[in-house]
């Protein structure tokens, strides 16, 4: 509250007359140290992954190192059970992303151009998915997964974060589908047309920034999961990033810069999806926060 | 025409409703099923106990510990990420210079996984060479090693205040989505009229930004609720418990002691929260609709 609170008094009583305004310098100062404040967790990670663990232990962490040592990255990068990692966290990602934005749209469409008596509330049931807590669900999926032999395969996790993305997906699909006008629509359906071709040739070609907004949300929020694949894994073969890390963190147990570089390491696809599609990225928080 | 539409709503919704009522709602109502049976995970054969899971839960030194310990999180799920994104986006929102920069630097620990943030704050914590304690020990000159998250007093704090870390950043960003909205002429006529930039703060931004605020307090409420796997990384729920919270016990019966009966009775209660919740802000949301447009 010190923050806003020395913004008080910017222009007082009087009118003074002009001179130099302190208030953006000031403002700057205190931004520039939260900022530093809020970035020392990742700079930690990021010193870490080039310091050796002899260096960390002797309380040199938090240091600006002489010289790099890649070892770290060495290592992590040569050890063939992160690669396993990394390839079935995307083979789980990329299809349950694209499945979720797929049964979004469908779902999305209706909402948007086809409502009909009682839709809102099944709309409101959908969106309103998005909100509970996972664990409300965690035991019949494990009972379900179980008596079908799924569990230690892929498949649960595809299968659950897909349906974990309709409510998100439908939600800002149908919004999206709300701002392509109802006449072209109807035009269309006059031509001829069926309401599957005016969804993919007309709604859809127009959503693509709708589509994109989603696939950063998605595809961040199931490669970062840890829940769900620590229910449905059991072997060390199928496991995903984020469990794996966790799983190593035993195995290199005080050695921090193995860690630090493998958190990174895990880390690299979100953070490059975030830094090129941050725009996309914050409009889908904001979108499904608001609308929600 | 009208048939035809009625066929186009079957055939698109037909795939999308059910993968959403086999793998959502089922098992939410089947986890009221399962809280009155006493099956253990894996055998095929289990009892109805009746009530007994959830009398259970009364005489749960640990589940009623779990359940303060969640309304202490809810509680500074309030506060926290709330005044912190609000000053920041009203500091942002004032034209500084490198505005934007600040903005991806605040927001960037979103697309961070729970689980490195876990681990980076464990380091933050770290008793011997961690950043709080080499800190104090630079400030105060003097040997600090206190182990924040294996001290019962200090472990469910030390987890909410790295929680908050990463969820400032999204409050933020709804406050300065909020703040945009706020047309520019209002503050400069309040400019005019002498208004200092406390009172138009106070009586003019902070009324405008009220629809902000319930979405920013209830999205903390309800992922306060689902708050687990920072929590299974930084401390697993202990030192002896102290820091379990309601997803945390709920976990640990059902997965960690194969109680499934007894975990799916806390999953409903679980719900029944969560439902409390949600019910209250989309009411809130209405109103705030009808009185700002």
């Amino acid at each position: 509250m010190a923050d806003t609170a020395s913004l008080g008094s910017a222009s007082g009583e009087y009118v003074a007359p002009k001179r130099f305004n302190p208030w953006p310098v000031v403002i700057f100062i205190c931004l520039f140290t939260l900022a530093i404040l809020f970035l020392a967790p990742t700079f930690g990670v990021l010193l870490s992954s080039v310091k050796t663990t002899r260096d960390i232990a002797l309380g040199d962490l938090w240091a600006i190192p002489s010289s790099m040592y890649w070892g770290n990255y060495v290592e992590v990068l040569s050890n063939p059970a992160v690669h396993g990692y990394m390839l079935n966290t995307f083979l789980v990602a990329a299809p349950a992303t694209a499945f979720s934005i797929g049964l979004g749209t469908l779902a999305g469409y209706v909402f948007s151009k086809l409502p009909f008596k009682g839709s809102d509330l099944v709309f409101l049931l959908v969106v309103s998915g998005m909100f509970f807590p996972p664990q409300v669900i965690l035991i019949p999926l494990f009972r379900l997964f179980n008596l079908m032999g799924l569990i230690d395969t892929l498949w649960p996790m595809i299968i659950v974060h897909t349906a974990l993305g309709i409510p998100i997906c439908t939600l800002l699909m149908r919004n999206f589908f709300a701002t392509v006008p109802n006449p072209l629509r109807e035009a269309a359906i006059l031509e001829g047309a069926n309401e599957w071709q005016v969804l993919t040739r007309i709604a859809l070609p127009i959503s693509l920034p709708a589509i994109a907004v989603l696939a950063t949300l998605q595809f961040t929020w199931i490669w970062n999961d840890f829940l769900w694949p620590l229910i449905f894994t059991q072997s060390d073969e199928k496991r995903t990033i984020m469990l794996g890390l966790v799983f190593m963190k035993g195995q290199y147990s005080v050695a921090w810069g193995i860690q630090g570089a493998m958190s990174l390491i895990a880390s690299l696809p979100t953070l490059i999806v975030f830094l090129f599609f941050q725009r996309f990225f914050i409009k889908g928080m904001t979108m499904g926060a608001v609308k929600g | 025409m009208n048939q035809s539409n009625t066929f186009w709503r079957v055939a698109l919704l037909a795939l999308p409703l059910s993968v959403f009522a086999l793998i959502i709602i089922w098992p939410l109502l089947s986890s009221f099923y399962y809280g009155f049976t006493n099956w253990n995970g894996f055998s095929d054969n289990y009892d109805f106990v009746g009530f007994e899971n959830f009398g259970k839960l009364f005489s749960d030194r640990l589940f009623m510990s779990a359940a303060i310990n969640t309304i202490i999180w809810m509680a500074i799920a309030v506060v926290l990420p709330t005044i912190l994104g609000l000053s920041l986006a009203l500091l942002i929102d004032s034209h500084v210079p490198g505005g934007p920069i600040f903005k991806t630097i605040f927001y960037l620990p979103i697309c961070l996984s729970a689980v490195v943030v876990g681990q980076v704050w464990v380091w933050i914590y770290q008793p011997d060479w961690g950043l709080l304690n080499s800190i104090i020990e630079y400030v105060t000159n003097d040997r600090f090693n206190y182990a924040w998250l294996a001290k019962p007093d200090s472990a469910l704090y030390s987890v909410i205040v790295a929680w908050s870390w990463q969820a400032t950043g999204l409050s933020m960003v709804i406050y300065l989505a909020g703040l945009t909205a706020i047309p520019g002429d209002l503050l400069e006529v309040c400019e005019l009229e002498g208004a200092t930039t406390w009172q138009r703060i106070r009586h003019v931004i902070l009324p405008l930004l009220t629809p902000a605020t319930v979405v920013v307090v209830a999205l903390s409420v309800i992922n306060s609720l689902k708050g687990f796997d920072i929590l299974y990384i930084m401390t697993g729920g202990g030192p002896f418990n102290s820091s379990d919270t309601l997803a945390m016990h709920m976990y640990n019966e059902s997965f960690k002691k194969y109680l499934m009966g007894y975990g799916s009775a806390i999953s409903v209660v679980l719900f029944l929260v969560a439902l409390t919740i949600i019910r209250l802000y989309f009411k809130q949301l209405k109103k705030v609709d009808e009185i700002y447009g």
